[in-house]
């Protein structure tokens, strides 16, 4: 089951990561995709 | 650049012949993408940290509510956080396409300074790039559709940008239309509809700037279950979307598309997932900045919103020009327009046009979080010399 996750975070910019860190930190296994660069444009 | 060009003379710096400073492009392309590799490098470093992360590189595309496909690799989420963010939005002009222009993002990316830029939008992206490729020394051309740039800030506050702008060289054209686009020998060119008549301007570059939409292409969100309400992605106000394990943040869902409001949007999406705590967003007091010189920044609602929301209104003002600080660093321009209600007081809105603006609001911003009035800025000790004396000044001037 390594690739079933309870959360996907869609983008890493500056609303993606903080939503990824927040629900990593509460526990949940987290999954996060993003396709250009991280950080945002 | 343009202070050592223009103005060293002015604060006493010898030697410099303004003729013979220039503006390597991809030399300052080089150093902002040295900054933002650093600041990814943190990035990567944190996430690695965090053992509850995985990270993938790649296309997410749902097949369903909670099957994504990532680059042909199926995984399962039992929610998901669109942070899809938002690009440039199509705009519907005959030849743009063909003629070929440059968004946001490649005004970022040039190798080389055009000699001559056509700007088309009035907007934030609009002045922004516009003041900076004109200070660069690109001649800049600029089309709003706006009777003044940034319309829906203070009148007077944009009335002035748009003056300081016009100052610098660019040639601001606002009430207009671009009907036209097309390239020819070389040069691209627009047909704009302004007072009535038609006119050609030609430039090396067209940059367009006329509003953002959802990234949504090739997600797969009618698979997922998500609706778009027009041009962004639908959501409540825990940031729901009308798939019930699928949320969404930041600029996907309009309204106020400023990076501080996706940082501030995250969090709250996923505590409302992982903990179920129905939080609403806030949106009460959300600051804004356009990155000119001066700057402009803004909370709140204008005077014209505060009245036709039926408050009688009292209007406090400073200006710049009346700061030791800002004459001592050459930008005595702009002021601090504060709106509050006549009656309780309570601190409606905050405006500045001026040096540091973009700091400047945030008393603002703090004092109407707490829906205070503007006493405690006019009653609290400032530093002298310094630019947060004129935001007090304007609070004094409320009373």
């Amino acid at each position: 089951m390594s690739d079933a996750y309870e959360v996907a975070v869609i983008g890493a910019g500056q609303g993606g990561l903080p939503a990824a860190h927040m629900a990593a930190n509460l526990g949940a296994k987290v999954l996060l995709v993003e396709d250009r660069e991280v950080g945002g444009t | 650049m343009h202070l050592v060009r223009d103005r060293a003379a002015e604060f006493g710096v010898r030697g410099i012949d303004p003729k013979s400073v220039s503006f390597d492009m991809s030399a300052a392309v080089a150093r902002k993408d040295t900054i933002v590799s650093g600041i990814q490098t943190e990035i990567y470093k944190k996430l690695g940290r965090n053992k509850n992360i995985t990270f993938m590189k790649g296309h997410a595309e749902f097949t369903s509510p909670v099957d994504i496909r990532i680059d042909g690799k199926m995984v399962t989420a039992a929610n998901s956080i669109l942070a899809i963010g938002s690009k440039p939005a199509p705009y519907a002009i005959p030849g743009l396409k063909e003629a070929g222009f440059i968004t946001n993002y490649e005004a970022l990316k040039l190798e080389e300074l055009p000699n001559s830029m056509i700007v088309i939008g009035g907007g934030y992206e609009g002045v922004e790039f516009a003041q900076m490729y004109a200070r660069y020394g690109t001649a800049v051309t600029m089309f709003g559709r706006a009777p003044r740039v940034m319309p829906k800030e203070e009148p007077e506050l944009s009335e002035k940008l748009g003056d300081i702008l016009r100052e610098e060289g660019v040639d601001l054209h606002t009430s207009t239309e671009v009907v036209r686009a097309g390239a020819e020998n070389g040069a691209r060119f627009v047909l704009v509809r302004e007072a009535g008549s038609e006119r050609r301007y030609e430039a090396e570059v067209l940059l367009l700037a006329v509003g953002r939409n959802a990234r949504v292409e090739n997600l797969g969100l009618s698979e997922a279950g998500v609706e778009m309400d027009g041009p962004y992605v639908g959501a409540d106000r825990c940031l729901r979307t009308s798939a019930s394990n699928i949320w969404s943040l930041g600029d996907a869902n309009g309204g106020l598309m400023f990076t501080h409001r996706a940082t501030y949007d995250g969090p709250i999406a996923a505590l409302n997932i992982v903990k179920a705590l129905g939080r609403e967003v806030d949106y009460r007091v959300v600051p804004k900045a356009i990155f000119t010189e001066p700057t402009l920044a803004s909370v709140g609602l204008t005077e014209a919103e505060a009245k036709a929301q039926g408050h009688k209104v009292r209007v406090g003002t400073a200006d710049f020009a009346g700061s030791g600080r800002a004459k001592a660093i050459g930008l005595p321009v702009g002021m601090v327009k504060l709106i509050a209600d006549d009656g309780t007081g309570e601190l409606l809105g905050g405006h500045i046009l001026g040096p540091r603006a973009d700091d400047l609001i945030h008393e603002v911003v703090t004092a109407m979080y707490n829906k205070g009035s503007a006493e405690s800025i006019a009653k609290s000790i400032h530093v002298h010399p310094t630019l947060s004396e004129v935001v007090k000044r304007a609070a004094k001037a409320l009373r």
